[in-house]
């Protein structure tokens, strides 16, 4: 239900400046996530797994003090698992919703540049056709006759869904 | 002048004051000798609250205060008898400032008409006991009071008050606005003229000094000393002349007379403040006698007027004793008469406090790692110094958080005398460890359980007393609590001397909701673990204390998040006792590390007895653990964590809650202490997974839930028992 209403309003957006994106490749296809909701890149280290939980939950790491759960994202899309490789980065984002602040890293296969795009330029998802879930994706950009992927924060990495998600793993295997 | 930390000052203190009465109250209902102390202690407690009130012009508490001492203090002269309903109004009336309290705690500082129409019938019952007194009082009606040369009891009068405020009155931090609010509250000032005559010119005034004088008149019933009370706080450092209500033109010739102001001015102002006829009073001074004597010579007026002036006069005597001008010392002073040496801290620095220390340790940890790689004996012994440091203030530091129990034990004093006299019961509370020390959120999240259960041993606990004495048992029921230490955890029992459990009707509630397949053979204690179960109840009727079957799973939940566990036995018609097991530290923990795979996990150190090798019994699992029969779980099996072990694997005996299992690792890593991270929202149905840590290198280890195993593996043994009869 929520979905639907932001989707709704992302066109109708009137802030004057264009917004800034960080890109990220996953396997050979371009994201992009709104920098405002990131908090640092750092690199790829090893991770403590947790044990029964679903594959999109990689592990935790410790990020100066702090207990970080670090999500795959290729898992989240219900694809094959990423491999970890040179350029392997976790993004740390922070998500404010009803339940609090939450901090969660992200894996991804390599980070590019920040971008910014005009409001103008970017389109409604599309109904159909994509083949990751319409809600994940907030919009899509047009870059230099390219298009981006914009991926809306809140719905990818709903702790709501995770937690959900977390639940039927650990009930499946008692 | 900022007064909101004196305000919170003031909220902290008039809980403590309101508990203190509480406790005092409580007590007079139990034993009848030593009444004349604690009634007053529970005056004083009255007294101190209104009057801190009234520092801050918080007027509606003030007046419900008032009330409520006024009762006491006849009360306390003996003019009125203590008795069970009136504790139980006092108890209310103490209940109802609480909550004003707690409004202003939220800041609110203007009354909330709800509230008040709460304390509507509370003062109309205290007035009830008032109006009984103050009936033989009846011949007080003002005029001819030369006989009582000490006090004005003049019935509604008015005063005629004139203030001259002295230059340190703002230096020693008194407000003079505080007290005319204050002197509002005797009464109704019908007029009142400020006086700034004394003020210098713009360079020759002091900003801190105080230049400020009033006339004022003032309508009240009370009498002159109370009046007089109003200022005690500057009473050293300021004029106070009154005019008592039966006065006549020569008074305040005479006034005009003793203060400083030129005579044409006064008379302005005393005819601007309504208080006499400008012209009256200016005929006089020219024409009668001007008395200038501080010693009035009784002019022709009313006599008792003329005795009352000499009181003027008195106004400035010392009362008992130097009283410090601050209102807070005052207060100060009131709490520094109560025991123990001991320092107020902010929450929330001991909680940053103890976040450095778990800083601190995760830190030492990692540092003696790196010393251990270096090799240096003499770097490894100050390390290991160090660590020996560490730990002293880790104690140390937690041990600030631990509050005795004694003080949630006694706050059920209260419960259960409030909630006997609801059930009509006559129940005894016997309370035991109050010694017993606990981390201060525990006890904060403890009470709400604990009351539950209380109140449960109550209702369904403890018979009715006709049942009790068929039973022969004595009329007066026992509900006892009772705490200690055991073996890393705090222990706190709730019992009482009641019917106990029914075995029966639980089994058949069970079997009736479908807990429990009929025919199944279950042990007591199984039975009984039954009334934890949601929306279980067995009582015939639902009072508004319970039945409802809403309780006991909170309870068991409550617990469980605070990584404790709940158990129950009883014993048919001698009583029941619920066990509580909480552990005695949230925050940091002595682990054990141990490798499963490629995973480290960590286990409570309080709960292990010891390691052995692995070694089982063929075809089972459990192993002989010198001579006696050991269950063990393997870890990797629980987790799903997949491979072979390689190499010898080792079996970690834990014991929790009397039992003992074995867990089943590869490698024993050693001991190690941390602080627990919890792991998020994400992870909170994990069951077998307490938290997380840091271990030394940085790396996030998970620590065991070792109850919740147990739990599983029982849950699971249960459930192959149970395919396998049916199978059967």
């Amino acid at each position: 239900m929520n979905t639907n209403a932001s989707r709704q309003l992302a066109p109708v957006a009137v802030a004057a400046e264009p917004a800034q994106f960080l890109t990220f490749l996953l396997g050979d296809e371009v994201f992009a996530i709104d920098i405002l909701s990131i908090k640092e890149i750092i690199e790829f280290r090893n991770l403590t797994t947790v044990p029964l939980m679903p594959e999109c939950v990689r592990g935790v790491l410790n990020l100066r003090g702090a207990v970080v759960p670090v999500l795959d994202l290729q898992a989240r899309f219900s694809r094959p698992v990423s491999q970890v490789g040179k350029r392997t980065c976790i993004v740390i984002v922070e998500l404010t919703n009803a339940h609090g602040r939450q901090v969660v890293g992200v894996l991804v296969d390599a980070v590019n540049e920040v971008l910014e795009i005009a409001h103008d330029a970017i389109a409604a998802a599309p109904a159909f056709g994509s083949r990751i879930r319409s809600d994940f994706i907030r919009g899509i950009g047009k870059v230099d006759e390219r298009f981006v992927i914009l991926l809306d924060v809140d719905q990818v990495f709903s702790v709501d869904e995770l937690a959900a998600l977390v639940d039927a793993s650990a009930d499946a295997t008692v | 002048m900022n007064l909101d930390d004196a305000l919170q000052t003031f909220i902290v203190e008039s809980r403590e004051l309101l508990e203190d009465m509480e406790t005092a109250l409580l007590s007079l209902g139990r034993d009848a000798d030593d009444c004349g102390e604690r009634v007053n202690a529970i005056f004083r407690a009255a007294h101190t609250v209104k009057g801190s009130a009234g520092l801050f012009g918080l007027d509606h508490l003030v007046s419900f205060t008032h009330v409520v001492e006024s009762v006491l203090d006849d009360v306390r002269a003996g003019t009125l008898v203590i008795d069970d309903s009136l504790v139980s109004l006092l108890l209310a009336c103490g209940d109802h400032i609480g909550a004003m309290v707690a409004l202003i705690a939220a800041g609110r500082t203007d009354p909330d008409p709800a509230l008040t129409a709460q304390g509507e019938p509370l003062l109309a019952r205290l007035q009830t006991y008032l109006a009984a007194e103050t009936a033989p009082d009846a011949p007080a009606t003002a005029v001819g009071t030369d006989d009582r040369a000490g006090t004005e009891a003049a019935r509604d009068g008015t005063w005629h008050i004139s203030l001259r405020f002295g230059t340190e009155v703002l230096r020693n931090g008194m407000d003079p606005l505080s007290f005319i609010r204050y002197l509002g509250t005797l009464g109704t000032i019908t007029a009142i003229v400020p006086l700034a005559d004394a003020l210098p010119e713009a360079e020759q005034m002091d900003p801190e000094q105080c230049y400020l004088g009033f006339e004022i008149v003032f309508r009240t019933d009370a009498d002159r000393a109370s009046i007089e009370s109003v200022f005690e706080f500057v009473q050293d450092d300021c004029l106070l002349h009154l005019l008592p209500p039966q006065r006549g033109i020569d008074d305040y010739v005479e006034l005009v007379g003793r203060l400083s102001e030129p005579p044409a001015r006064l008379v302005e102002v005393l005819s601007l403040c309504g208080a006499v006829d400008g012209d009256a009073l200016a005929a006089a001074l020219q024409g009668g006698p001007v008395v200038s004597a501080p010693l009035a010579v009784p002019v022709a007026g009313a006599a008792d007027a003329a005795c009352a002036e000499p009181q003027a006069d008195a106004a400035p005597v010392a009362r008992d004793s130097a009283r410090d001008n601050t209102g807070r010392e005052a207060l100060a002073r009131e709490t520094k008469s109560r025991e123990s040496p001991s320092i107020r801290i902010d929450a929330d620095k001991l909680d940053h406090l103890i976040d450095l220390v778990g800083e601190l340790i995760i830190m030492a940890s990692g540092a003696q790692l790196a010393a251990k790689r270096v090799n240096d004996p003499e770097l490894q012994e100050t390390h290991s110094a160090l660590a020996g440091l560490v730990e002293a203030v880790r104690d140390s530091t937690l041990q600030l958080r631990m509050v005795k129990i004694g003080a949630t034990f006694s706050r059920f004093q209260r419960v259960v005398h409030d909630v006997a006299r609801e059930l009509g019961k006559d129940i005894e509370l016997k309370v035991s460890g109050e010694d017993a020390e606990l981390d201060k959120t525990v006890v904060e999240r403890i009470a709400d359980p604990l009351t539950h259960l209380v109140r449960n041993a109550m209702d369904h606990g403890i018979e009715s007393a006709e049942l009790r004495a068929e039973r022969g048992k004595p009329a007066r029921g026992t509900v006892r609590l009772n705490a200690y230490h055991d073996s890393g955890a705090i222990v706190i029992e709730v019992g009482d001397d009641g019917g106990g459990l029914q075995r029966d009707r639980i089994l058949a509630k069970a079997i009736e909701r479908g807990l429990v397949e009929p025919g199944r053979n279950l042990s007591d204690g199984e039975i009984y673990a039954m009334i934890f179960e949601p929306g279980f109840s067995t009582a015939a009727a639902v009072t508004n204390l319970s039945g409802r079957g809403v309780g006991m799973d909170v309870v068991k939940r409550n617990i469980a998040e605070l990584r404790g566990s709940v158990s129950v036995a009883s014993e048919a018609g001698q009583g029941t006792t619920v066990t509580v097991r909480l552990p005695l530290t949230l925050a940091i923990i002595n682990g054990f590390q141990v490798t499963v795979g490629k995973s480290v996990f960590v286990v409570p150190l309080d709960m292990i007895d010891e390691c052995v090798e692995f070694s089982s019994e063929p075809g089972h699992d459990y192993t002989n653990l010198r001579g006696e029969v050991l269950p063990f779980m393997r870890v990797r099996e629980l987790f799903a964590l997949g491979g072979a072990p390689e190499g010898r694997e080792n079996i970690v005996v834990v014991r929790h809650a009397g039992r003992k299992v074995g867990l089943v690792v590869d490698s024993l890593l050693g001991e190690f202490q941390t602080v627990i991270k919890p792991l998020g929202r994400l992870f909170s149905q994990i069951r077998g997974i307490s938290g997380s840590s840091i271990s030394g290198n940085g790396e996030v280890v998970l620590i065991l839930d070792v109850p919740v195993l147990m739990e599983r593996a029982a849950a699971q043994a249960t459930a192959d028992r149970a395919r396998h009869s049916i199978a059967a």
